[in-house]
């Protein structure tokens, strides 16, 4: 309760500190708007719908991103952590693709995959690959020497040996991952949509700053740091639920 | 690698037959070298031996966790590669799975094995029960004390009825009473079955309570058998009877000797 009550006091005095500097110092609407004129910018777009269609929109390729971004980065992590033979191989190109930044990419996308979501989804599933994969690699890979010779001497095969211990043994690492995954699927989304965008977050930001809406461009942000947390919160949430006691240590 | 079931040994015919065995890891000076022993079928063999003496490994390479270097290795009449069928094996640390619990932990060899396991789950909880954690079944490893994980980890090794059972140490981490109330479940169990047991330990009396034979090791290489003619079954009380501490006398004086 008194955490809740410090967190709101800081909230207003910010807020605070905000209006009082803009009627302080006139700055230009156009530079900083004062809060309560980004309230009511947001009030009226949310009323509007304009601005829930945009969240739904950059959340939804966050969504499809990070479940193709999955697809790939498990079994492949999972080859890697079963064969070290190709784990060496692929280290030297996985290092590369990991150096390159992929926005940089996104021109290439575009003549591949078209304006719009598609490519938008391509470079999103991209972002979390790298993550995911690593975490599945490491997590996998975690599982001690002796467990391995008790499952030998079970005569378990490979396959059981990789379901019934590396992956519970590396579920938490590679839950870590998603966590971490998710926050790059909203920078993912929301950058692809400034360069590549119709709709979504990232688009809406684009089209307010040509329209030098600065008041806009708050809110938008306003609405992209929500759909971070809640997007953080919700992978917070699943991890908890999924290890539960089990794998409470 | 499957190997076909093996069919049981009658009585009196060897379980275990090690001849000339011996291991080096790749790069190192040998470990073992001209190891030849042979424990019959129902029989309680000990392994004693100060510790890095290479008893750990003697044991991986008779439960096939380890391919021999020279010599062979003949578990019922056959040389399997790799770990066999009807084999169960005890490590020096209870090697449970953390997110299972002790019931699901025990049962865990019957729920990798393909085939049939009707009746798992009773003779599961059974096994618990005879150790006594029949209250702890589902508890997980986490919220069990160091001796009672040992304990589920040796009902995990009986779990598939194994007609041989190799143990490593396996209370070497327990206290005194906790150590002693083990070996009596041990022995009972192994009787009660007609189980052949191979206990590696360094605790002299335990090799003499426990064991029909017990074979000395020093330095990779067998130096001394010793037979226990005690009477079995043994009450707890025989560890304080004068001839129960004359045998633990000699074993100490071979061991020194070797
Ligand atoms: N993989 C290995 N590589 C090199 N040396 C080893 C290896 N495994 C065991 N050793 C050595 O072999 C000796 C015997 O080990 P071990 O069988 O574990 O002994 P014990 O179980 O009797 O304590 C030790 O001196 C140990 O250092
Ligand atoms: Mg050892």
């Amino acid at each position: 309760m008194i955490h809740r009550l410090t967190h709101l006091l800081l909230l207003v005095a910010l807020l605070g500190g905000w209006e009082l500097a803009c009627r302080l110092v006139p700055l230009p609407e156009l530079v900083l708007p004062r809060p309560g004129r980004v309230a009511a910018v947001l009030a009226e777009e949310l009323a509007g719908g304009r601005l829930l269609r945009h969240m739904a929109v950059t959340a939804g390729e966050m969504v499809m991103g990070l479940a193709a971004g999955a697809a790939f980065a498990l079994p492949v992590g999972a080859l890697l952590a079963e064969s070290p033979a190709l784990r060496r191989l692929a280290h030297p190109y996985l290092v590369a693709s990991q150096v390159v930044p992929k926005l940089a990419l996104a021109p290439l996308f575009l003549l591949w995959f078209g304006f719009g979501m598609r490519s938008i989804i391509v470079i999103t599933a991209l972002v979390c690959f790298f993550p995911l994969l690593e975490n599945t690699v490491t997590g996998l890979g975690r599982v001690d020497a002796s467990r391995l010779e008790l499952f030998r001497m079970l005569r378990a095969n490979r396959w059981q040996t990789l379901l019934r211990l590396r992956l519970p043994t590396g579920l938490p690492v590679i839950l870590a991952g998603f966590r971490v995954a998710v926050v790059l699927a909203l920078v993912g989304a929301v950058v692809g949509e400034f360069i590549m965008g119709r709709e979504g977050l990232g688009a809406a930001v684009m089209a307010a700053q040509g329209m030098m809406d600065t008041a806009l461009m708050f809110a938008l942000l306003l609405a992209i740091a929500a759909l971070g947390s809640a997007a953080y919160q919700g992978a917070l949430l699943a991890e908890r639920l999924i290890l539960s006691e089990r794998f409470d240590s | 690698m499957p190997t076909e079931p093996i069919a049981p040994a009658p009585p009196g015919a060897a379980a275990i037959t090690l001849a000339g065995v011996g291991y080096a890891p790749p790069g190192h000076p040998p470990i073992l070298a001209g190891i030849d022993w042979t424990v019959p079928a129902g029989a309680f063999h000990a392994l004693l031996g100060r510790s890095g003496c290479g008893k750990t490994t003697l044991l991986k390479l008779t439960a096939g966790l380890l391919p021999p270097g020279t010599g062979t290795v003949c578990l019922e009449g056959r040389a399997p590669q790799g770990p066999a069928e009807g084999v169960g094996f005890v490590f020096q640390t209870p090697t449970l799975l953390d997110w299972s619990t002790a019931l699901e932990n025990v049962l865990l060899p019957l729920s990798l094995r393909r085939g049939p396991r009707r009746g798992g789950r009773d003779r599961a909880l059974a096994l618990l029960d005879g150790l006594g954690l029949g209250s702890l079944a589902g508890r997980y490893p986490r919220q069990l004390s160091g001796g009672q994980q040992a304990r589920v980890a040796i009902a995990r090794a009986l779990v598939d009825s194994p007609r041989v059972l190799l143990l490593d140490e396996p209370f070497s981490s327990l206290d005194a009473l906790t150590r002693e109330a083990l070996q009596e479940d041990l022995a009972a169990l192994c009787a009660r079955d007609g189980v052949t047991a191979l206990l590696v330990t360094h605790d002299i009396a335990e090799a003499v309570f426990l064991a029909d034979r017990v074979v000395l090791m020093a330095a990779g290489r067998i130096t001394g058998e010793v037979t226990v003619d005690l009477p079995h079954p043994r009450p707890p009380g025989i560890r304080y009877d004068p001839g129960f501490n004359a045998r633990c006398r000699v074993l100490r004086e071979a061991l020194d000797r070797a």
